[in-house]
């Protein structure tokens, strides 16, 4: 019982980060209908400079804040040279580049900061546990949780009740319709693209001070996406539900499964949980149906 | 885009010729030509290391065909190719070390053509088997079932459990002389060619064939729209996964032939970096056309190869650079991919048609 409340716990603190990207993720793919494949590699860039930063002797929060506003920097300069130009191409092409972004970023990041394991030295976060109850949880775990619940309601009053995200919203709904009021397509891409890539630095910093940083945390990149294909591809509570189920399918199959499936069981449930998933609700759980005609 | 223009001058008067492969009789000479320098010229210019890139061009090939057919022909996106060739790959290994094979077959070498024909059967139906949610999805969700046959198979089935298979830890290695074709032990990079290029012309003609038929027009019709087609009287979820299926095999043929070339195999030699390679290499090569295969294979593997060359001679210089070479051979591949997408979106299939019918057509350029 103490096990699987562990789990469970352990699971929804992770799952929040990995709601995080997920909420960047469907950002990108509402505003633009662009399926961006590249998310893992933007947390590596994200955590590495914000390590960096860190590692130069810079407090914490304001290397986060250098994190965020190169990750800025970074997403509209993407969109403005790689994306801006790709504006109605077919959907294979875009995700390709995106594909090919995604070794593009990779290559670079492992160029400059190499393959080792790196951690925030000195941690960040007390090693000292927090005792709730029966429950036992690592402080890295709750500040992790907690900053990505507060980035999330920060995410979303901001598509709620500023200009910027009204705007966004808009284009989502239906692009023509929100040119046609007077709202720049073009602003509002490279604006998603800006955001997404500083959702995805502070859920790759979260992580990294999990359990260090290499360059296996850009495989968080394709575990957000049975995320986002559980909530549904154009959902923002979805992204954020489906990270959060996908945080604890993974720590419960990791405790449960692992005995009689030994390796890398932990790795693979979230994919063929989805592959399954897919078979008997196409759209994810809150995913718009399309209804096609000839 | 497939169809060719016929020289000036030139009209059919049969359907027979209509149909032909090789339409012209110059056509015809320049397939004969091709042969030539595949069969006679190459093996023997070539030496040990050219051989060894074109064993590499024919593999990249071999994989590329089966993610042609499925994303150039039938529209079905897939990330996880790497997982059939690795079925092939596997189930090949494992009947050539642990088959009890007749010994009249291991005398005639029919073992391993056997093993290539039942790895090509395999891998089909395990393409199939994640072909299935493409009967309810398409576009990117079946982007995300295609990645995880990749990790299913590759990063667990395989690494956790098949590779433990008679205790000999990750890697399986073949001893010489089990990889045999009929009298032939197949032991350097000459044999392999030869094998190679045979398979290749095999299942080019195979696909080719295919795309010819019923099949490949039903399949041209998925692709283009499959609501359409549903109304035509295809059997879309049929034919869907007929493509599953015919690409997984070729796929299995692709990773059975690359045992032969290593003499030994190991999970790592089926990473995901490698499907996406072979959907940069369709890319690249143009999509929806053989010739972009195999264009994009040649480009990819001779331009890597190219880099790596032009890396040594520097090394000496900035040792930094050789360590650091693999990074950048991953970010050069991005970036090429992305300057391709966006530069030269039809690929060099195009290119290569465009160029065609400029001869053709001259001097009267309509």
């Amino acid at each position: 019982m103490e096990l699987f409340l562990m789990t469970i716990t352990t699971g929804v603190m992770v799952g929040g980060i990995y709601a995080l990207v997920a909420l960047g993720w469907v950002l990108i793919y509402k505003c633009s209908g662009v399926l961006n494949l590249a998310m893992g590699e933007m947390t590596l860039i994200g955590a590495y400079v914000s390590l960096s930063f860190y590692s130069m002797g810079v407090p914490f929060l304001l290397a986060l804040a250098f994190s965020l506003v190169i990750g800025f920097v970074l997403g509209i300069l993407t969109e403005r040279i790689f994306l801006d130009k790709l504006i109605g191409e077919p959907v294979l092409t875009v995700i390709m580049v995106t594909v090919g972004l995604s070794f593009f970023f990779k290559g670079t990041v492992e160029f400059i900061w190499g393959t080792d394991t790196r951690v925030f030295s000195p941690p960040v976060f007390s090693i000292e546990p927090i005792h709730i109850g029966p429950l036992i949880i690592g402080q890295v775990y709750l500040w992790s949780f907690i900053a990505a619940i507060i980035l999330l309601i920060v995410f979303v009053c901001f598509f709620k009740y500023t200009r910027w995200g009204l705007a966004m919203q808009a284009t989502a709904d239906d692009e023509m319709a929100a040119l046609s009021v007077g709202v720049s397509a073009r602003f509002v891409y490279a604006a998603a693209w800006a955001i997404a890539f500083m959702a995805a630095g502070v859920g790759g910093t979260l992580l990294g001070n999990i359990n260090g940083l290499n360059i296996s945390v850009g495989y968080l990149g394709l575990l957000v996406l049975p995320a986002v294909v559980l909530g549904g591809l154009n959902s923002v509570p979805g992204a954020i539900v489906g990270g959060i189920i996908i945080g604890i399918l993974q720590n419960l199959c990791g405790a449960y499964l692992d005995r009689y499936f030994p390796g890398a069981v932990k790795e693979i449930a979230p994919f063929a949980f989805m592959a399954i998933f897919l078979l008997f609700k196409p759209y994810g759980l809150w995913g718009w149906e399309r209804i096609e005609r000839v | 885009m497939s169809t060719t223009w016929l020289p000036c001058g030139v009209y059919h008067e049969t359907y027979a010729q209509d149909h032909a492969w090789w339409q012209t009789r110059f056509i015809r000479g320049k397939m004969v030509l091709l042969a030539f320098i595949l069969f006679a010229v190459i093996p023997f210019l070539a030496d040990s290391y050219g051989l060894s890139v074109c064993n590499q061009i024919g593999y990249t090939i071999l994989g590329a065909l089966g993610v042609q057919l499925l994303i150039g022909f039938c529209g079905q996106i897939t990330l996880g190719h790497a997982a059939f060739l690795a079925v092939g790959a596997y189930t090949s290994t494992l009947l050539i070390l642990e088959f009890p094979w007749p010994q009249w077959m291991m005398q005639w070498g029919l073992a391993y053509p056997v093993s290539i024909f039942i790895a090509a059967l395999v891998a089909g139906i395990w393409s199939v088997l994640f072909g299935l949610p493409s009967a309810r999805v398409k576009g990117f969700y079946l982007i995300l079932t295609t990645m995880a046959a990749q990790f299913i198979t590759v990063d667990f089935i395989i690494t956790q459990y098949v590779s433990q298979i008679g205790g000999r830890g990750q890697a399986f290695s073949l001893p010489p002389g089990t990889i045999k074709v009929g009298p032939w032990v197949i032991d350097s990079d000459l044999k392999v060619y030869f094998m190679m290029l045979a398979l290749v012309i095999v299942c080019v003609i195979a696909v080719v064939n295919l795309l010819r038929s019923k099949a490949g027009r039903a399949w041209v019709a998925i692709r283009d729209n499959d609501i359409s087609a549903a109304v035509m009287g295809i059997n879309v979820v049929k034919y869907k996964l007929l493509a599953f299926f015919v690409a997984g095999a070729i796929g299995g043929i692709a990773g059975a032939f690359w045992i032969s070339n290593l003499a030994a195999v190991s999970p790592e030699h089926f990473p995901w970096f490698w499907s996406l390679w072979l959907v940069g290499v369709i890319l690249i090569g143009g999509v929806g056309s053989v010739h972009g295969a195999i264009f994009g294979s040649i480009f990819m593997v001779v331009i890597m190869e190219g880099l790596q060359l032009a890396v040594m001679p520097l090394a000496d210089t900035f040792p930094k650079l050789l360590m650091d070479f693999l990074f950048i051979k991953e970010a050069a591949f991005g970036l090429s991919i992305c300057v391709f997408m966006i530069f030269e979106p039809n690929g060099l299939a195009y290119r290569w048609w465009q160029g065609k019918n400029y001869f053709n057509l001259w001097p009267f350029s309509y």
